[in-house]
C-alpha cells in the first residue's frame, strides 16, 4: 500500500549507515496502518478503546442485518489487573527492589509537602466540624498513576448474525485490507478495517491473540480460532483453529480482544456511543457490560428492543458519471464484461440510457464508435471520456441504493433513549451532491430524561454515531446559527432541545483525518439538514403553542387571582377616603353612594368583601373559559401520537374479539 | 451692549487672522468664506429693525380660537381640559363608587380606555395639531391580557386620588416608588397614568403628576414662580429649569422680540455664554431633545401670554424636524392633550439642508445618513405637518436626495462662536425663515 524511500541527509549521517538507508524498503499494509493508527481512530489507549467497541459492535449489526436477523448484540469490557495481565503472559510479578528507579518514587521534600498539605487539610476539617458544617469524608490526596502504568481490557462482542465460514476466519481477521464491503454502497464501516485494526493494536499493546467463536446458519458445529497477525507479513498467524460442537444451534460471531486502554476517560464517550446506536437502531438490542477490578464498580447497560421493522440492507449500485475519476475509468473497464463501449456506457453507470449512450458517443468524437471494444480504449480516448462525464449533464442517480432508518425507527429510538416531552421527525427526499445520493433525516425532541438545557446536538453518518470533532460539523453548524428558534417558540438557551440529523448516502463526505464529521463546504448537504430540522420546528410549534395555551389556561386563574388584594385594596382605600369625607365635611354624593358609602363605614363592606366577590367572578369567568378551550380544542386537535405496542409471544390464547371501527381486541383466555 | 459686540468682533478679528497663517489651504478657504459673510452683516440696529417689523407683526396674531368643537369633524375626537382638584377627585370618585358597584354585583369590572395607538390619531389641518379619535378598548379584570393593567389603573386612580385630596404635586418617579413591587417598572406606571388622564378627561398635570425637570429658559423674561420673581437676564449662563408645575407660573413679562428654541444643550450653553440675548433681544428656551410637557406648556404659555415669534434651531436630520414637530403639532402619546400643548407657528430658523451649501459647511463637518435616517425622512415627507408647507416639504426632499445631515455644532467649524456671532445674525437679517 505504502512504500516509502527512506534518505539520509549526508550531513547529518554516518557514512556507515548511508549503505543500510539506500535499500528499498517495502512495507506491508499492516506495517502502515500500525505506525499510522491514528488514522484509523486509534490514537491513545483511551480512543482505541473506544474505536475497538465501535468497530466490533459495528461489524456485528452489519452481520446480523445481512441476513435480516433482528441484532441482539452483547458487549462485555472487562478491566484486567496488572498482575493479572501478567499472570495471563506468564510474566512473575516482580517486587520493586530499587525504589528511586521508579517514575512515581516520592522524593524526600514532595512527601514533606504531602504531609504539611495533608495537616493543613485535617485542620480546617476539623474547624469546620467544630463549627457544626457537614463535612465530606476527607478524601485523601490521590496519588496519581505512575507512569507506564498501562490498563488493560478485555472486550468481547457476541451478536447473532451471519457468521463466518470456518475456512475464511484466518484471512477475514488476519489480514489488512481484505474484506466484503468493498464497492459502491452505503456501509457503516469507514475503513474496511474493522476487527482487524484492533487485532493489530493488541498486537502492539498486549501482545495477546484474539478469540473467535462463529457459526454460521444452521451449522453443526461452532469454529474455534485464535490468531494473531503477522504484520510484516500482513498474514495470519494461526495458533488454534477447531471445530467445537454447537448444540444450542447458535449462529454468529463473538470476538474477544485484549487490549491497552483507559476507561476512566472515555467511560462517557463509549456510553454515549452505546446510547446513540440504540437511539438510531432501536431494532437491535444491546447489552454492555463493564467488569471492572472492584465489583463496585461494575457497569451493565441494556437496550432493549423498541420494534421489529428493520430497513432493508442497502444494495450495491453502480457510480453516476459524474462521480468518477480517470482512475475509477480503467478499473472499471479492467473488471467490467462488456464488449463494447455502448453496453459499458449503458450498464456500468447509472443514469445513462441506451439513447443517451449513443449520443454520448456520437459527441466524443469520430474516433469513438459504439461497437469499439471497450478494452482497447487508449490513455487519450480515456482522458476524452472523462472529460466529457465532467462535462454533460446527466439525469440524478435514484436514492434506491440507500437504506435511511426511517421516520419511524428515528422516532422510536429518540422516544425510548431520552423520554422527551416532544418530538417530531422529517426525512427529506433524496438529493445528489457531486454525483453522490444522499439523504438527510432528521428528529427534533424537546424536554426529557438526563438532557441538557440547550442544543443537544446528535450526528449520524450512514446509521452510526459520530462523537468527535462536533464544532464543524455541518450539523452543529445549521443547527446553532443557521436555525432561529425563537420563531419556532423554542428557546435555545433554556429548553431542552435534542437535535438529530442522520445523513445516509453512498458516499459521506468526512473532513479531517479520524473521518469523525462532515465539512460544511458542501451546500446541497447543508440546505437539507436545514430545512430538514426546520421541518421538524415547524411540528413542534404548533404542538408547542397548544402546550402553551393548556398551560395559560392553567396558569390563568392564578394569575388573576394575585391581583385580587392589590385592587380590592385599592378601592377599599379610596372608599375608606370619602366615607370619611362623608362624615366630616358632608360632601354630597348621589343616592346610591351613599348608601354603598354608609355601609363602608359601618363596615359592613369591608376589603375582604371586594376580594371574596372578586374572586367569584374570577372564578366564574376560569370556568366559563375552561368550556369554551374545551370545545374549541376539542375540534382542532389534530396531535394524535401513534403509539407502540409490543408483540407478545405467540403462545398466548385468546378467547373473544372485540370488535371496534379503530381496532381489534382480543382478551386472553387464561386469565 | 454695542461695546460688547465691538470687542468680540475685535477678538474675533485676530482669531481670523491666525487662521490666515496657517498654511493649509482648505482652512483658510473656509475661513474666508467666513469673513465674506462676516462683512456682509449690516449694523446690529438695522438687523434689529428687521427683527422688529416681524415681532409687531406677530403682535397683532390672534391666537387660534377655534375649538375641536368648532370645526364638526366627521369623527368625534376625545379631547382633554385642565381640572381642578375638587373636579378631579369628583371624577376618581365617581369611577371608584361604578367599579364597586359593579364587583360588589358580581360582574368584576372594567375600565374603558381611550386608545392612544397611531391608528386612532387624526391630524386635523385646521388646528395644525393632532388629535385622538374616541375609539376605546375595553380592560376587564378577568382577563390574562388586561388584569395587570386593569390593577395598576386602579392603584394609580387612588394614589391620584390622595394627591388631589391632599392637593400636593409628585413626579412621576415618585409615584412610580410608591408601588414599586406592583408597577415594576415606571414605563408601566407613567403608560397608565397617560391612560387615566384620557379616562378622567383632565391634563396629566390635574393629577397633579409632573414629570421631573428637563427645559431649560434664558433670556428678557421675567415670571412669577409661586410668589417668587424670577429674572431669566440673571441666570448665569446655566438658565433657569423650566418648573414641572406650569399652574405656579405667573405674570409673564418680556421686552424680547422673539423667542428662540433650540434643540440642544450644548447650542443653549453658547448662546446663553454669549449672551446672545443681550445683543438682540430674544427669549432662549431648550428642552434638551425630545420636549417634556412642561417645557411644551411653558412654550404654549410665553407664545399665548407675550405674543412674540417662535424661531427654532434644531439639527439638519430627520429628528431635528421631529422635534419641531412634536413642539407645532403635539406627540402622538399625549395627542389627548394637544389643544394645551401645541404651539403653532414655529418658524424653522436653522439649521436647514439648504443651509448646508448656503453657509458653506465644510465637508467634514457633514454625515451621511445612515439607513435608519433616510427612512425616517421618508416617512416624514408623507407625514401631514411638513406636507402643508411646500417649503419645509422642498427642504425635507434636499436633505432625503443629499443623504446629508448636519448638527448645529457643525457651524462651530470656522470658530466656536461662530453661531452667535454670524450664522444666527445673518439668518436675521436676511429674515431666513420658513
Amino acid at each position: 500500500m505504502a512504500s516509502e524511500k527512506e534518505r539520509a541527509t549526508p550531513s547529518r549521517k554516518s557514512k556507515a549507515s548511508k549503505s543500510k538507508d539506500s535499500i528499498l524498503k517495502q512495507k506491508s499494509p499492516a506495517e502502515f496502518f500500525s505506525e499510522n493508527k491514528n488514522i484509523a481512530g486509534f490514537d491513545n489507549p483511551g480512543k482505541s478503546l473506544y474505536t475497538t467497541v465501535r468497530e466490533l459492535v459495528e461489524n456485528a449489526l452489519d452481520s446480523a442485518e445481512s441476513i435480516a436477523k433482528l441484532p441482539v448484540i452483547e458487549v462485555t469490557i472487562e478491566e484486567i489487573s496488572k498482575s493479572k495481565f501478567n499472570s495471563m503472559i506468564g510474566l512473575l510479578d516482580r517486587e520493586r527492589l530499587d525504589e528511586e528507579l521508579y517514575g512515581d518514587y516520592e522524593t524526600e521534600k514532595a512527601r514533606e509537602k504531602r504531609l504539611a498539605k495533608e495537616a493543613r487539610e485535617q485542620e480546617k476539617q476539623a474547624k469546620a466540624a467544630a463549627a457544626g458544617k457537614k463535612v465530606k469524608d476527607s478524601n485523601a490526596v490521590k496519588l496519581g498513576k505512575g507512569r507506564g502504568e498501562a490498563l488493560f481490557y478485555k472486550v468481547t462482542c457476541k451478536d447473532n448474525g451471519r457468521g463466518m465460514p470456518n475456512d475464511d476466519i484466518p484471512n477475514m481477521l488476519g489480514r489488512v485490507l481484505s474484506g466484503t464491503k468493498y464497492g459502491l454502497k452505503q456501509t457503516r464501516g469507514k475503513f474496511g478495517l474493522g476487527a482487524k485494526m484492533a487485532l493489530i493494536w493488541s498486537k502492539m499493546s498486549t501482545g495477546l491473540p484474539i478469540d473467535i467463536w462463529s457459526a454460521t446458519r444452521g451449522q453443526s458445529f461452532i469454529s474455534y480460532c485464535r490468531l494473531d497477525i503477522n504484520i510484516h507479513k500482513n498474514v495470519p498467524n494461526v495458533h488454534i483453529h477447531e471445530k467445537r460442537s454447537n448444540e444450542e444451534g447458535w449462529h454468529g460471531a463473538e470476538i474477544q480482544v485484549t487490549i491497552e486502554g483507559n476507561w476512566t476517560t472515555y467511560r462517557s464517550k463509549i456510553i454515549n456511543y452505546m446510547r446513540q446506536m440504540a437511539v438510531i437502531t432501536p431494532y437491535a438490542q444491546f447489552l454492555f457490560r463493564f467488569v471492572a477490578a472492584t465489583p463496585d464498580k461494575n457497569i451493565s447497560i441494556r437496550f432493549a428492543r423498541r420494534t421489529n421493522v428493520m430497513p432493508p440492507a442497502p444494495a450495491e449500485t453502480k457510480y453516476h458519471p459524474s462521480a468518477v475519476d480517470l482512475l475509477l475509468i480503467k478499473r472499471l473497464i479492467a473488471e467490467t464484461l462488456k464488449q463494447n463501449l455502448l453496453q459499458f456506457l449503458q450498464h456500468e453507470f447509472t443514469s445513462i440510457s441506451k439513447f443517451y449512450a449513443e449520443r454520448l458517443i456520437g459527441e466524443m468524437g469520430p474516433e469513438f464508435t459504439p461497437k469499439m471494444p471497450v478494452k482497447s480504449l487508449t490513455a487519450q480516448q480515456l482522458v476524452r471520456i472523462h472529460q466529457l462525464f465532467r462535462q454533460a449533464k446527466f439525469g440524478e442517480p435514484t436514492g434506491e441504493c440507500l437504506s435511511p432508518a426511517g421516520e419511524y425507527n428515528l422516532r422510536l429510538g429518540i422516544m425510548k433513549e431520552l423520554h422527551p416531552d416532544m418530538v417530531a421527525t422529517y426525512q427529506g427526499s433524496v438529493q445528489v451532491f457531486e454525483g453522490h445520493p444522499f439523504l438527510v433525516e432528521a428528529g427534533l425532541s424537546l424536554g426529557g430524561r438526563d438532557v441538557k438545557p440547550g442544543l443537544n446536538i446528535f450526528r449520524f453518518a450512514n446509521r452510526i454515531p459520530l462523537l468527535f470533532e462536533q464544532g464543524g460539523d455541518v450539523v452543529t453548524r445549521t443547527a446553532t446559527k443557521r436555525i432561529n428558534w425563537n420563531s419556532y417558540k423554542i428557546n435555545q438557551v433554556q429548553d431542552k432541545i435534542g437535535v438529530f440529523v442522520s445523513i445516509v448516502s453512498t458516499k459521506i463526505p468526512f473532513k479531517g483525518t479520524g473521518k469523525e464529521y462532515i465539512g460544511d463546504d458542501i451546500k446541497e448537504i447543508a440546505s437539507a439538514v436545514k430545512s430538514a430540522i426546520q421541518q421538524c420546528c415547524i411540528q413542534l410549534k404548533s404542538k408547542i403553542v397548544r402546550q402553551q395555551q393548556a398551560h395559560d389556561r392553567q396558569q390563568r386563574k392564578r394569575n388573576l387571582s394575585k391581583y385580587i388584594p392589590d385592587v380590592s385594596r385599592a378601592i377599599y382605600g379610596v372608599l375608606m377616603e370619602m366615607a370619611d369625607g362623608q362624615k366630616s365635611k358632608k360632601v354630597k354624593y348621589d343616592d346610591d353612594a351613599d348608601d354603598l358609602l354608609k355601609k363602608v363605614a359601618l363596615h359592613q363592606i369591608t376589603e375582604s368583601t371586594f376580594i371574596q366577590k372578586l374572586g367569584q367572578h374570577v372564578e366564574q369567568v376560569d370556568a366559563e373559559m375552561a368550556l369554551e378551550y374545551a370545545t374549541q380544542s376539542g375540534m382542532v386537535d389534530t396531535a394524535r401520537e401513534p403509539i407502540y405496542l409490543r408483540t407478545l409471544e405467540s403462545d398466548y390464547k385468546f378467547a373473544l374479539e372485540l370488535h371496534n371501527p379503530v381496532c381489534v381486541m382480543k382478551l386472553f383466555s387464561d386469565f | 451692549m454695542a461695546d460688547k459686540r465691538k470687542r468680540a468682533t475685535a477678538e474675533n478679528d485676530s482669531d481670523e487672522d491666525d487662521n490666515g497663517e496657517q498654511p493649509m489651504e482648505a482652512p483658510r478657504k473656509q475661513a474666508q468664506a467666513a469673513l465674506a459673510f462676516r462683512k456682509r452683516l449690516k449694523p446690529d440696529n438695522a438687523i434689529l429693525a428687521t427683527v422688529r417689523k416681524i415681532a409687531d407683526s406677530a403682535k397683532s396674531y390672534k391666537p387660534q380660537t377655534q375649538s375641536l368643537a368648532d370645526l364638526n369633524l366627521p369623527n368625534a375626537c376625545k379631547e382633554v381640559v385642565d381640572l381642578s382638584c375638587a373636579s378631579v377627585m369628583a371624577e376618581i370618585e365617581k369611577t371608584i363608587i361604578n367599579i364597586a358597584r359593579s364587583i360588589l354585583g358580581g360582574n368584576g369590572f372594567g375600565y374603558s380606555v381611550p386608545s392612544r395607538s397611531s391608528a386612532n390619531q387624526l391630524y386635523v389641518q385646521e388646528l395644525d395639531r393632532i388629535v385622538l379619535k374616541d375609539k376605546a378598548s375595553f380592560r376587564p379584570f378577568a382577563n390574562m391580557a388586561s388584569v395587570r393593567k386593569t390593577t395598576i389603573t386602579t392603584r394609580i386612580l387612588q394614589l391620584v386620588h390622595q394627591l388631589c385630596k391632599k392637593q400636593i404635586h409628585v413626579t412621576k418617579r415618585d409615584l412610580f416608588y410608591t408601588d414599586v413591587k406592583l408597577f415594576q417598572e415606571q414605563g408601566q406606571s407613567d403608560s397608565v397614568l397617560d391612560d387615566v388622564s384620557c379616562m378622567l378627561g383632565c391634563t396629566r398635570s390635574s393629577l397633579n403628576v409632573v414629570a421631573s425637570e428637563k427645559g431649560v429658559v434664558v433670556g428678557r423674561l421675567v415670571f412669577v414662580e409661586d410668589g417668587d420673581r424670577i429674572d431669566c437676564t440673571k441666570m448665569g449662563v446655566g438658565g433657569k429649569a423650566i418648573p414641572p408645575n406650569i399652574d405656579k407660573v405667573k405674570d409673564m413679562e418680556s421686552d424680547a422680540l422673539f423667542i428662540l428654541l433650540v434643540e440642544k444643550d450644548a447650542a443653549f450653553m453658547r448662546l446663553a455664554e454669549d449672551r446672545f440675548y443681550n445683543r438682540f433681544p430674544c427669549v432662549i428656551i431648550t428642552a434638551k431633545g425630545q420636549p417634556d410637557v412642561a417645557t411644551r406648556l411653558f412654550l404654549k404659555k410665553m407664545k399665548t401670554d407675550l405674543k412674540l415669534p417662535v424661531l427654532g434651531l434644531v439639527d439638519s436630520d430627520p429628528y431635528g424636524l421631529k422635534i419641531l414637530s412634536v413642539y407645532m403639532s403635539g406627540s402622538k402619546n399625549m395627542s389627548y392633550d394637544s389643544s394645551n400643548l401645541t404651539t403653532p407657528d414655529i418658524k424653522w430658523l436653522g439649521v436647514r439642508p439648504s443651509d448646508l451649501n448656503k453657509y458653506k459647511i465644510p465637508e467634514q463637518c457633514r454625515l451621511p445618513m445612515t439607513d435608519q435616517d433616510i427612512k425616517t425622512g421618508k416617512d416624514l415627507l408623507e407625514e401631514d405637518f411638513i406636507k402643508k408647507d411646500p417649503n419645509w416639504h422642498k427642504e425635507l426632499e434636499v436633505m432625503v436626495k443629499t443623504k446629508e445631515k448636519a448638527e448645529i455644532q457643525a457651524l462651530s467649524s470656522f470658530g466656536f462662536q461662530y453661531l452667535s456671532e454670524v450664522y444666527l445674525p445673518m439668518k436675521l437679517q436676511e429674515r431666513d425663515w420658513i
